[in-house]
């Protein structure tokens, strides 16, 4: 697929958008259950939270399994992207987010193949279908360079989590910037971090996340979805 | 038993397979090399489970210590394992970590109860503890893994050291559930998203298990004002964690877990092994 280019940095923003129609806005990964048990409070530990699943969490798991699959799309073995995929969600810790995984993935899928990406398509119907299988599908149809989408998925990320944070915490919107722009710095250690792991030290737990993630999936008042 | 790394370093390995036959889960194969034993086999609920007590007659793991073990259940047979006593992983000098890797193998049809006592992380301790558990379609187990980090009863906080645990479960070679922790001197351990810091954090899995399985869990179990408990079913497995401030409860709770489960996905009422008691 030819892609000039001045086209290519419109098209990463549009695959970062938050209007991208994939419902990410529905859901709080776990920050939810952290606000209502008190662990998140104020600008600073939400900032610490968000800050903190990044590095520790995605840093280690999403981020390297991205690069992997987009080389594995790059080099076309889509077996290959299928393992992990697999492997992403096996170490998703809790029902519900497998299922923020798996709905993120399945409804980028449909509008991947809507925009002309035809190996999407079949990625709907799969049980291992990912937001990052079809996120790095995207980048590669696209021509956008690894770096720039593991960028792209961390900001995005970040993005959602912080408005999670605004409506829950809640904050306001100046408060959220500053959160975003102190995100971005550690973004780039993340993704510098994350060249140096092997395949045997990818996906380091977050127990408190794991237990938040879980007992949100029964929690009473609620705004996000599990 | 001391706290301090020795000179000997062991290598130990043991392997066992359990076998059906008439209507008997036997002990069919049992091959061992150092340290590592188990206890005559019995048979407590009658022929169809072989209880087994594993044994490290050390009584812990120091410096480049290297365990293996290894289990393997035939079709239909039903195992069930657990130790008489507490892992103790010992602060270590070395340069090389100690590890113990375990292995569960299960054919179609096979039963497996994986419930040994709690693992106790000394501060200073650099070490692995992986769980690889292999499924087949139709295989049933229920294990979990109790890690407490440092001695919280001796006042002994967990601030040094390396743990790098994983309690994984694969059916037919896929991925189905992987936990994998890094225990390290950085935010983990005190992080919100973290360990809290707790000292004790386990984990129980169970499959197959659906809905209502994990509702009559969540029902029915709660970790006390001193600790965090949680279920939860990924794909159909189901997670039971508990993170908070001792060994002891974390046992009661996946205890009470187990009793919960194992008469709707072994058929069989769940009476605590006796050795745990003393």
């Amino acid at each position: 697929m030819a892609v000039p280019p001045d086209l290519r940095l419109l098209r990463l923003l549009q695959l970062a958008s938050p209007t991208l129609p994939v419902g990410a806005y529905a859901y709080s990964g776990g920050l939810e259950h952290a606000v209502s048990a008190g662990w998140v409070t104020d600008e600073d530990s939400a900032r610490e939270w968000i800050r903190g699943v990044m590095m520790r969490g995605l840093s280690t798991l999403d981020v390297p399994v991205l690069r992997r699959l987009h080389a594995a799309w790059s080099s076309e073995r889509e077996d290959e992207a299928c393992q992990w995929s697999a492997f992403l969600l096996a170490c998703r810790e809790s029902a519900e987010l497998r299922a923020e995984d798996q709905h993120l993935g399945t409804a980028m899928a449909r509008l991947l193949a809507d925009l002309g990406i035809e190996t999407a398509r079949p990625w709907a119907g799969h049980a291992h279908c990912t937001w990052a299988a079809m996120f790095s599908l995207a980048a590669y149809c696209w021509r956008i360079e690894a770096e720039a989408m593991q960028q792209a998925y961390l900001w995005s990320w970040c993005e959602n989590q912080v408005a999670a944070a605004i409506k829950l915490v809640p904050l306001g919107q100046t408060a959220g910037q500053r959160i975003l722009h102190a995100c971005s710095e550690a973004i780039v250690v993340g993704i510098r971090h994350a060249a140096t792991l092997t395949d045997d030290d990818l996906g380091h737990g977050l127990p408190g996340l794991a237990l938040g993630s879980a007992l949100h999936e029964t929690q009473y008042s609620r705004l996000f979805r599990s | 038993m001391h706290a301090v790394a020795k000179d000997t370093c062991w290598e130990a390995r043991i392997s066992l397979g359990f076998r059906l036959d008439a209507g008997r889960s036997m002990l069919s194969e049992r091959s061992h090399q150092g340290p590592l034993r188990i206890q005559r086999p019995f048979y407590p609920e009658g022929p169809g489970v072989c209880h087994v007590y594993l044994l490290h007659p050390p009584g812990g793991v120091v410096c480049s210590d290297r365990l293996d073990i290894h289990i393997h259940v035939d079709e239909r047979a039903h195992g069930l394992l657990t130790t008489p006593g507490a892992g103790k992983f010992y602060r270590s000098t070395a340069r090389r970590c100690a590890r113990q890797h375990q292995h569960l193998r299960l054919e179609r049809s096979a039963s497996l109860e994986w419930l040994p006592q709690e693992n106790i992380f000394y501060e200073g301790t650099r070490c692995e503890l992986l769980t690889r558990v292999d499924l087949q379609r139709g295989s049933r187990f229920i294990g979990w893994e109790i890690n407490c980090l440092g001695r919280p009863a001796s006042g002994e906080t967990f601030r040094k050291g390396r743990l790098r645990q994983r309690f994984e479960l694969w059916r037919d070679g896929t991925p189905l559930w992987l936990e994998r922790n890094l225990f390290d001197e950085s935010a983990v351990l005190n992080a919100a998203w973290g360990l809290q810091g707790q000292p004790v954090a386990a984990t129980l899995v169970c499959t197959p298990a659906d809905r209502p399985l994990v509702d009559s869990v969540r029902n029915g179990i709660h970790a006390g004002a001193d600790g965090l408990f949680a279920a939860t079913l990924a794909d159909d497995v189901l997670v039971c964690r508990y993170l908070g401030r001792n060994g002891q409860a974390a046992r009661a709770c996946l205890t009470a877990a187990w009793q919960c489960l194992r008469p709707a996905v072994l058929g069989r009422p769940a009476s605590p092994p006796r050795i745990w008691n003393t």
